[in-house]
């Protein structure tokens, strides 16, 4: 049995980024890892999609994989499933090579969502955020103004950012920041 | 901001996403017990601190977290190419 997850997010959202910065409730979160020659039978005993590239993402139910390393998997789903992926993991331990590691309690995610998202975005991460060349569905670890997040796009204007708990407050200043300064214009 | 060609990921991505990790191609010896203190020396810290085209291990630490192998002008500062790890030295063709 695992201990119930009561996790203070450690971050508070301030009115001005209503409607552009959403927290969201706590999540499950694992980290695989699994090596290439290994994923097709991990995925078959498993039924979770793992993407075959890196910088590619899998949707399934309201479950998503994404594969950040060349064998390197985070698997963000709702807390329900918390308790069966525990069971399902146990269960392939030992008949599959892979390790699974509950991370639920080390990050937080935020949407990012609006015309601004974006330029939200480039305040401090430099990659190329256009559509060419960050497509919908295409995730990366990154880093932003020097602490590392998880960064994918769900939507033409919608991204998703996952960064450890202790860095939350100083990435949603930088937020802040943006929209008091961009705010009407 | 220098953009640098990740093997593994195989986009440009920017350096800040990058650490330096020293000369590449230098294997350990085998038996360090064999070795006199001189050329143990010589393998822990002598290095070819090369002018010019130079073999140095990277690794995109915020990234996919792997290293891999550049062939880097130190003074232009340009990335020449850059190659998996297990591949073999590379050379750049006139």
């Amino acid at each position: 049995m695992l201990s119930e997850l009561k996790i203070d997010q450690a971050v508070e959202l301030a009115p001005i980024l209503t409607g552009e910065v959403d927290l969201l409730p706590v999540q499950t979160r694992y980290s695989l890892r699994v090596k290439p020659k290994e994923r097709c039978a991990f995925i078959e005993a498993s039924n979770i999609d793992l993407p075959a590239q890196i910088g590619k993402m899998s949707v399934q139910y309201d479950r998503v994989v994404l594969c950040i390393g060349p064998d390197e998997y985070i698997l963000i789903c709702s807390l329900a499933e918390r308790e069966p992926l525990a069971r399902k993991f146990e269960e392939l331990m030992g008949k599959y090579i892979f390790s699974a590691t509950d991370i639920s309690h080390r990050n937080v995610s935020f949407i990012l969502s609006g015309e601004q998202t974006t330029n939200m975005i480039n305040v401090g991460c430099p990659l190329d955020l256009s559509l060419e060349n960050f497509p919908v569905g295409k995730c990366t670890r990154t880093i932003f103004e020097s602490a590392e997040i998880i960064l994918f796009r769900m939507g033409k204007t919608k991204f998703q950012l996952e960064t450890w708990r202790s860095f939350a407050p100083f990435i949603v200043g930088y937020f802040e920041k943006y929209c008091l300064q961009n705010r009407g214009k | 901001m220098l953009l640098i060609k990740c093997p593994y990921c195989q986009e440009d991505r920017p350096e800040i996403e990058f650490s330096y990790s020293g000369e590449a191609h230098i294997a350990r010896p085998l038996n360090p017990d064999d070795l006199s203190d001189e050329e143990w020396a010589e393998y822990l810290f002598i290095r070819s601190n090369r002018r010019g085209l130079h073999h140095e291990r990277w690794l995109h630490a915020h990234g996919c977290a792997r290293f891999f192998n550049a062939l880097r002008d130190t003074v232009s500062d340009k990335f020449e190419l850059t190659y998996k790890m297990g591949e073999p030295k590379a050379q750049v063709k006139k």
